[in-house]
């Protein structure tokens, strides 16, 4: 299990993270979502050991990772969000060095490095310089070099930034794999459906804070949030404002030019009962659609403003 | 064992990148090829000094002196051009170190006794050689005004015997043989045996026999093998900010690796790369011809400038924040270093300010000892302060570097 109590970092006046608790348990997909620069990937280097905390601890395995950084590290992987490997070595190369760090040698190591290769597909490239990869291809050798040792504990920071969508979803297949194989996996993102298809659980953190833990069920219930209706139509933002906050029943997420977007609460009269208030108002609305309560939501309910802002 | 694992890396990495290894290793070679091609070749033929000589007098003296000029054991230093008016066009375009004048009827105003002039033009783009000539048509000028004192009445003669129709009769060579004879012997107790007697004795040994080996590439490329391994000490510990910047770095501290054992696997991997350069730039030397002299005072010289080379770019390196400024400040210095610790010119030549300069490079101690085997054949023991300055100023910039790159690890700077 990963634990994390009480974890804090400033860089200045600025708290890069403040005050996060956490527990990632066995065998568990578990995501960080948040915008960037919430702080997701100052908690991944502080739980990997690379950035010193300013209060809090890290314990992987009951081992704190400041006390005892070697043992702890030798079953982590870390996948960083930053391609990190070598370009003017092979993928052979990158993984033969990876590979020899966490003490892998001889036959072992070699076939490792088939068997990792062979998994991203990128068998047939092995001896093929990285510098000749596509960005893609990079994403997949780094998440290679993540998994090579057979940590128990993976950690992956934003992993399927800047690529296509046939790579995503390859790595996101891998993580699957690897978390039905025992591995627990620590996935920070900011792609809200990565972590509504991934992940067990989620946690959703803004400006170094933790603002809510749980499954995606649960996420929805705590915020009070049902159906969300997302409507189109020809007003002015004051107007929709003023008239839909003071609907009972909803709860009034965003106005954006021609866009309002309502949540039906869990404790009201329901959906049946807000909608035709809405459509018998002042407002011309061209357009309604209703969509399940998603993190989006859930996020905008927590912050007042989408995960992309 | 994480820092020799880094090691092989950062070799493999060069291997992998035979195009830019080999850049690194042009740039000596090259600078050493050109130097030795400007100034002559193995060092044994010299440097030919190209005079102009624009001649209107035509006269006898002025075929004396171009004779002297021209003699075998000047021929292969000196070449004298004969011109005409267009010699000072040449001049112009720089096609010559130096162009000498001897203006009509000099022959003539000379035998009368009355003065004369010889004009000197120089070729101001170039430093030493029209000092060379200018220096020697001083001392010719120096040597016909004093015969010109000395055999005042005998130049006279000769020179109405030149003026006259007829061929000279008998009577009159001979007085001026005689005269000129009574003059010599005159001089006996000064001329032979000369007051002064200028005896140039070049002290040989066994050792120093072969230590001369290599000429002017001999000369040059110790301080450029050092420029090499400056600026592959500054691509090797350049990684470390590259490292940095590209998030390698933060990746490899996730593995068992501590931000100790990665200094020390890049302080090493740095020590051996430019060991392994020095040693080829040495060998090409030793396949042009240097002969290094003791391989031991080599091997040592290899092994404290290496050092000093890694220490001093580590530090440069744990100073900056970037690798822009860190390829800039670390570029400064190498230069800087090597012009004034005597990597392009001799010390010799520079003014005894910068003498004193140079000496707080350690581009000076590493040329300095090298020099010292290359020509004097000297032993460890005369080297030994380039030694103890070359590896303790290294391992010191060594020390300082690596705790300063750590501590900012810690902070999570780098």
């Amino acid at each position: 299990m990963i634990k994390i109590e009480g974890l804090q970092k400033s860089y200045g006046e600025i708290k890069a993270v403040d005050g996060i608790d956490l527990e990632v348990h066995d065998g568990e997909i578990f995501g960080l979502l948040g915008p960037n620069g919430a702080g997701k990937t100052t908690t991944i280097s502080m739980i990997s050991g690379v950035l010193k905390p300013d209060a809090g601890r890290v314990t992987i395995d009951d081992a704190d990772i400041w006390l005892e950084p070697k043992k702890v590290k030798r079953s982590l992987g870390v996948v960083p969000q930053e391609i990190a490997v070598y370009e003017d070595l092979t993928a052979r190369d990158n993984l033969s060095f990876w590979g020899s760090l966490h003490a892998l040698r001889g036959k072992n190591l070699r076939g490792r490095i088939d068997d990792a290769l062979g998994r991203v597909g990128l068998a047939d490239r092995a001896d093929s310089l990285v510098k000749t990869f596509s960005g893609g291809m990079k994403r997949r050798l780094n998440l290679c070099m993540g998994l090579l040792h057979r940590p128990k504990f993976l950690l992956l920071d934003e992993p399927t930034v800047g690529i296509d969508p046939q790579a995503r979803l390859s790595i996101l297949e891998i993580v699957r794999e690897v978390a039905g194989a025992g591995t627990t996996v620590l996935y920070t993102t900011h792609y809200m459906e990565e972590a509504q298809e991934l992940c067990d659980r989620i946690a959703i953190i803004d400006h170094g804070k933790i603002l809510t833990i749980g499954t995606l069920d649960e996420l929805t219930r705590q915020s009070g949030e049902g159906e969300v209706l997302k409507l189109i139509g020809s007003f002015d933002e004051m107007t929709a404002t003023r008239f839909l906050s003071g609907v009972p029943g909803v709860k009034l997420l965003r106005v954006m030019e021609d866009t309002a977007m309502v949540s039906v609460r869990t404790d009201g009269p329901g959906l049946l009962a807000v909608l035709p208030s809405i459509l018998e108002s002042d407002l011309t609305i061209d357009d309604v659609s209703i969509q399940k309560p998603s993190l989006q939501s859930v996020f905008i309910s927590l912050t007042g403003r989408e995960l992309r802002d | 064992m994480a820092a020799l694992r880094i090691v092989l890396r950062d070799l493999k990495r060069l291997i992998r990148n035979p195009v830019r290894t080999a850049l690194l290793f042009a740039l000596p070679l090259m600078l050493a090829g050109i130097f030795t091609l400007v100034f002559g070749g193995d060092g044994g033929d010299g440097i030919s000094i190209r005079v102009l000589v624009y001649d209107e007098d035509d006269g006898i003296v002025s075929r004396l002196l171009q004779g002297v000029g021209s003699a075998p054991e000047m021929d292969q230093k000196l070449e004298l051009v004969p011109v005409g008016v267009e010699g000072f066009e040449m001049m112009e375009r720089g096609e010559a170190s130096a162009l000498v004048h001897l203006p009509a009827g000099f022959s003539k105003t000379f035998l009368d006794g009355e003065p004369t002039t010889i004009q000197l033009l120089k070729n101001p783009a170039e430093r030493f050689l029209p000092q060379v000539v200018e220096e020697g048509v001083g001392i010719g000028a120096e040597i016909l005004s004093e015969g010109s004192r000395i055999f005042r009445p005998e130049l006279e003669t000769i020179g109405k015997l030149l003026d006259s129709k007829v061929f000279p009769a008998d009577l009159a060579v001979a007085g001026i043989a005689s005269g000129v004879n009574a003059k010599l012997r005159g001089l006996d107790k000064w001329l032979f045996p000369p007051v002064i007697d200028l005896e140039t004795i070049t002290i040989t040994s066994p050792d120093t026999d072969a230590a001369n080996g290599g000429g002017i590439l001999a000369f040059f490329l110790p301080g450029l093998a050092m420029m090499g391994v400056l600026f592959l000490a500054q691509n090797a510990t350049r990684d470390i900010l590259q490292d940095r910047e590209s998030g390698l770095l933060r990746h490899l501290l996730t593995a068992p690796v501590s931000p100790g054992d990665y200094l020390m696997g890049k302080c090493l991997s740095v020590l051996v790369v430019t060991v392994l350069g020095f040693v080829f730039l040495i060998g090409i030397g030793s396949l042009a011809g240097v002969d290094w002299g003791s391989p031991l005072n080599t091997a040592a010289l290899i092994l404290a400038a290496s050092l000093g080379a890694t220490g001093t770019l580590l530090l440069i390196m744990s100073l900056v924040g970037t690798e822009r400024q860190g390829d800039a400040l670390s570029t400064i210095v190498i230069m800087v270093w090597c012009l004034v610790g005597g990597a392009f010119f001799p010390l010799s030549q520079m003014p005894s300010f910068l003498e004193s300069v140079s000496k707080s490079t350690l581009v000076y101690w590493a040329v300095d000892g090298f020099q010292k085997t290359l020509q004097t054949g000297a032993g460890l023991a005369e080297i030994l302060p380039n030694l103890l300055i070359l590896t303790g100023f290294g391992m010191g910039f060594l020390l300082i570097g690596a705790f300063v790159l750590r501590r900012r690890m810690a902070q999570g700077v780098l």
